[in-house]
């Protein structure tokens, strides 16, 4: 494993002040099933890791002016078993319950898979759809991102190397919406996604109209992308007929600019992630407003 | 190489212990405690054969560092039962023919005594969930879902 000197923060302003002290040569290790694998690796060139692991303040969820916050060291079982996501956050919770294996569950944060960045990341499409925002503080003070600001390409983010994820908050879901998280991997489990769709729609006043759409796409392009195109269509279409789904889902294809490797070629993605879409919408449709 | 003083209570035994950083819980328990029945199969969070209960919840020990577990509380396959006393899952193993080589076992079997704290009666599905972390060369997984089906008899 790489060599390293360790060091623990016990609270945020600790954190901060580790991270002002080694700025540009320190890593943050929340849970460590991504950083450790790294580690072992000798992949990180960081000389200083910084455990904030047990920041009390960083861990927990709670709903607050119809928003509801999920801290970052709250694990994926932690999001699974808790009402209020089960209630106000349908999608994530979705797509929580496909992360890895019980045991990476257990320990693997909400956090650590956000600032990990990869394209595949299952939460990360799931943020996209439920429309959350990043608070990232450092030194010199704090700031409030959008989920689709945060990426800049593959493991690739805004974050300054002297700045911290403490907190992820998105709206409650209410009455009127509804969503879904859809995945295909090589295996069920442990397989990061080949592709995963994720989509929150608002219901409108009239039959078969939505008046919301958000449509997010994870490992088709170097970071996260929204379907815009199929947004558009879900608005201004009327949703009437399992054919008409089929052509929405259809103008994915625009959307989806796979990357092409080892996984899965990129016709096999641009394809799968017009059948999970088309797949998941139509499910939607059955169970909620259909005849 | 800098090292650290962590406790750790494993197996409902405290310890002290003077590790190096950049090692991971798997090695202190397998090359310091000396408790071998852990074992480290990928060594990356894919096979499940360094599975253990880490404050009560089963985690992969090849992904925890070393200073990450100072005051956890950790149960290892040694910790559930013994040759005399077997635990109702290592029984239940052995009586189904749930074990060849027997290089998964340990792993399997933390997975499952999870599983069945969390879920006392799962479906065969739910099983198959609960040990989507422990990978297995040779039974075929099925005598192993048959064991735990069979332990989770007795916690009726
Ligand atoms: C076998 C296996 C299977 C997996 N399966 C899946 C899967 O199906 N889907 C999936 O999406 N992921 C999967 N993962 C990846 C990983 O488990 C998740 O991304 C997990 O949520 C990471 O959280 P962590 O706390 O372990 O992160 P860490 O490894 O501790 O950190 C990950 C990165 O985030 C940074 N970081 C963490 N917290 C913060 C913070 N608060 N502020 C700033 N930076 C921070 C770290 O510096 C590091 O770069 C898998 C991993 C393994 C080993
Ligand atoms: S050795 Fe830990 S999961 Fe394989
Ligand atoms: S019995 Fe040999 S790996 Fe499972």
């Amino acid at each position: 494993m790489n060599k390293f000197d360790y060091y623990r923060a016990n609270t945020i302003e600790e954190a901060i002040q580790y991270l002002d002290e080694f700025d540009k040569d320190i890593k943050i290790i929340a849970a460590g099933t991504d950083l450790v694998v790294r580690l072992k690796q000798n992949m990180v060139k960081e000389k200083h890791i910084l455990d904030i692991s047990r920041i009390r303040e960083l861990k927990g969820i709670y709903r607050e002016d119809g928003k509801i916050h999920i801290l970052p060291l709250t694990t994926h079982s932690e999001i699974l078993e808790s009402e209020e996501v089960k209630k106000y956050a349908t999608v994530l919770r979705e797509a929580c319950s496909t992360i890895g294996s019980p045991q990476i569950r257990n320990r693997g944060t909400l956090g650590g898979n956000v600032a990990n960045a990869s394209p595949a990341g299952d939460s990360i499409s799931a943020l996209f759809a439920e429309e959350a925002k990043l608070k990232l503080l450092s030194s010199e003070g704090e700031r409030v991102i959008s989920i689709e600001d945060f990426f800049t390409g593959p493991g690739k983010t805004v974050l300054k190397t002297n700045e911290m994820l403490v907190d992820i908050f998105m709206p409650e879901m209410t009455e009127k919406e509804i969503g879904f998280f859809k995945k295909l991997g090589q295996r069920n489990a442990l397989a990061i996604a080949v592709v995963n769709v994720s989509v929150k729609l608002g219901r409108g006043e009239e039959k078969n109209k939505m008046d919301k759409a958000v449509v997010a796409f994870g490992a088709v392009a170097p970071t996260v992308v929204r379907g815009e195109r199929v947004e558009k269509a879900l608005i201004s279409e009327s949703l009437d007929s399992p054919e008409k789904l089929r052509y929405i889902a259809q103008l994915a294809w625009r959307e989806v600019s796979p990357i092409s490797d080892v996984r899965a070629s990129l016709k096999y993605r641009q394809d799968m992630s017009i059948n999970l879409l088309y797949e998941g919408l139509l499910e939607l449709y059955k169970n909620n407003w259909k005849g | 190489m800098q090292e650290m003083e962590i406790n750790l209570t494993v197996n409902k035994k405290k310890y002290t212990l003077k590790v190096p950083v950049n090692i991971t819980l798997l090695d202190v328990i397998r090359e310091r405690l000396h408790l071998t029945g852990t074992k480290e199969g990928c060594g990356k969070g894919e096979c499940g054969a360094c599975t253990i209960l880490f404050n009560g919840r089963s985690a992969n020990s090849c992904l925890i560092l070393a200073p990450q577990a100072d005051g956890a509380e950790i149960t290892t396959i040694e910790g559930i039962g013994s040759v005399e006393h077997l635990h109702p899952l290592q029984k239940a193993f052995v009586e189904e023919g749930a074990i060849q080589c027997g290089f998964c076992t340990p792993g399997m079997i933390m997975s499952s005594l999870y599983l069945l704290k969390e879920n006392p009666h799962p479906t065969e599905e739910e099983i198959r969930e609960g040990l989507s972390g422990n990978l297995c060369r040779c039974t075929g997984y099925a005598k192993i879902i048959k064991a735990v089906e069979k332990a989770s008899k007795e916690n009726d």
